[in-house]
């Protein structure tokens, strides 16, 4: 979802949001704001992308100072993980019998890399299929 | 997830708001003894005080009493705005509040009429030598200062270290010491054990919240923390103490904790306690040096191999980026509670409860609004506890009966 394996025109549909350089360093977490909202850009484990919703959706805390692991993002507060489509995937202070964290998803945009520069675009804003 | 409108009706609180109202019917800390200045040249002592979207001073007059006072304030007066002696001026005929002085805390009463009793808790009826308090400047909103001090979970993952430190090189810090009574380090329980159980029970105060952590072996670890109507929690520190923390707002977007150290058994050791925190906070606002500014000083190295955060082993500093980090006010449309945040739910409904009586003119049947009920209580009972027993309730309170034995003060609940 966030790592088209297509060749992508880059139109003015897409929008610039780092270069790829920004996430060259140690942590390859950064904070992204686009589309009017609040986002953090991160690489996982297996070098895809994920632009997802900055702020943990259980009690607002900033996942910029996450803990990169597990192939996601876990928010220091309560250690809610999730995965680079936003996708919530461990909430281990909730009981063992929780399912809770399967409703829980962050928003989440659709990334690409082209010319040491990092775009994503709205999914929302694709045209539809014709 | 509450709609904005409640969210407003919860967290703003100044002087024309529900909330508000709710803040002014309780004693609030409003300074530390220790920041009142030295009279000078026969002038009274003269401190400012930002409290509940007020501009104050707190003024000792020539007998020794205490009073606040209405101060000449800009519109863009930083929130935590500390002006020299020589730059305050005194709103002729503003409002003034009554001010109690108690174990190092001058506390003001800004609700009218007549102010409710002092209750009999372990930080007012300790002596002197066995308590000491300190306040610290968070930038945020009051409510999610309370709400992370009523949230047992977050200790697991927020606080945790991945290697454990000496509890003996612990004291005066939170989380340090053994676990009751056995050679755990209390870090280890918090580690191993992140899914506790939560029990919320109402009380005469507040709420008195048990987080059981059922462990290997067959054992139980009981903590036992407790919710002081309307901003304050009283929870454990180490087997020797107890912290009683107020979370006083001092406009809707900024709040200081006002913490009473009470200790049982031996005196604090105040010159330890204030030097281990006046290395990580600059006066005379109390701003803590590590801060939204500075990044809280983040270590990403440090958070892979030391601290759950990679911001240092100091958990004030923790918790004040998770709730600074939520934005002055935080957004509750967008949260998503889940069991572990039971305490919090109780607390929402018991604020608006109590907002709904004062709308109501029902203002008696508030917690701790009856003067001889209110100053007949004692305790609260804030332990950790490990036992084998399923009788998990009579081991915390034997526990706890422990200590409170072997204080020199009456210390009996």
């Amino acid at each position: 979802m966030t790592h088209s394996p297509q060749p992508v025109t880059i139109t003015s549909s897409w929008v610039r949001i780092a270069s790829v350089e920004a996430l060259q360093g140690e942590r390859p977490v950064i904070p992204v704001t686009a589309f009017g909202q609040a986002l953090v850009l991160f690489r996982d484990e297996e070098g895809e992308l994920g632009l997802i919703g900055r702020y943990c959706p259980h009690r607002g805390a900033d996942l910029c100072y996450g803990r990169h692991e597990n192939n996601g993002l876990r928010c220091p507060f309560h250690g809610w993980h999730f995965d680079r489509s936003g996708q919530c995937t461990e909430q281990p202070a909730e009981p063992e019998d929780s399912k809770m964290y399967k409703m829980i998803r962050l928003p989440s945009f659709t990334v690409v890399e082209r010319d040491g520069a990092i775009y994503a675009q709205d999914a929302g804003a694709l045209p539809a299929a014709t | 997830m509450i709609s904005q409108q409640l969210n407003d009706l919860i967290t703003r609180i100044g002087p024309d708001t529900a909330a508000g109202a709710v803040h002014r019917k309780y004693w609030q800390p409003a300074a530390l003894t220790d920041e009142l200045p030295d009279a000078v040249a026969g002038e009274p002592p003269m401190l400012p005080v930002n409290l509940l979207g007020e501009r104050l001073v707190l003024i000792r007059d020539a007998a020794g009493a205490l009073s606040l006072a209405t101060r000449e304030a800009a519109a863009d007066e930083p929130p935590a705005h500390h002006p020299a002696r020589a730059d305050i001026k005194l709103v002729a005929g503003g409002p003034t509040y009554p001010v109690v002085e108690k174990n190092g805390i001058c506390f003001a009463y800004l609700g009218g009429g007549d102010a409710p009793a002092f209750p009999n808790f372990d930080c007012f009826r300790a002596p002197e030598s066995h308590v000491f308090a300190f306040k610290g400047l968070w930038q945020c909103n009051w409510l999610q200062a309370l709400e992370i001090g009523i949230d047992p979970g977050h200790a697991s993952f927020l606080h945790r270290f991945l290697q454990d430190e000496d509890p003996s090189d612990g004291y005066g810090k939170q989380f340090r010491d053994k676990a009751a009574n056995t050679d755990m380090p209390i870090t280890q329980v918090l580690r191993e054990y992140p899914r506790p159980e939560i029990k919320v029970e109402e009380t005469d105060f507040g709420l008195k919240i048990t987080a059981l952590r059922h462990m290997d072996g067959d054992l139980t670890h009981v903590r036992v923390t407790n919710q002081i109507f309307p901003s304050a929690i009283c929870i454990p520190m180490s087997r020797e103490m107890i912290i009683t923390q107020w979370h006083v707002p001092i406009d809707d977007e900024n709040c200081y904790w006002y913490t009473m150290f009470t200790s049982f058994q031996n005196p604090v050791d105040k010159a330890v306690m204030r030097a281990q925190r006046l290395k990580e906070h600059s006066l005379p606002t109390y701003a803590p040096l590590k801060n939204r500014a500075n990044n809280y000083h983040y270590d990403p190295a440090e958070q892979k191999s030391l601290t759950y955060t990679g911001m240092g082993l100091d958990i004030n500093v923790h918790d004040q980026w998770a709730v600074e980090g939520m934005g002055p006010i935080q957004d509750r449309t967008r949260e998503h509670l889940g069991r572990g945040d039971a305490a919090i739910i109780r607390y929402r409904r018991m604020l608006r409860k109590a907002i709904k009586e004062l709308e109501t003119g029902q203002a008696e049947r508030l917690p701790m609004q009856d003067r001889q009920a209110t100053s007949q209580l004692v305790g609260p009972l804030s332990n950790d506890a490990i036992t084998g027993s399923e009788d998990w309730l009579a081991a915390s309170l034997a526990a706890d009966q422990e200590r409170r034995s072997a204080a020199p003060w009456d210390a009996h609940i």
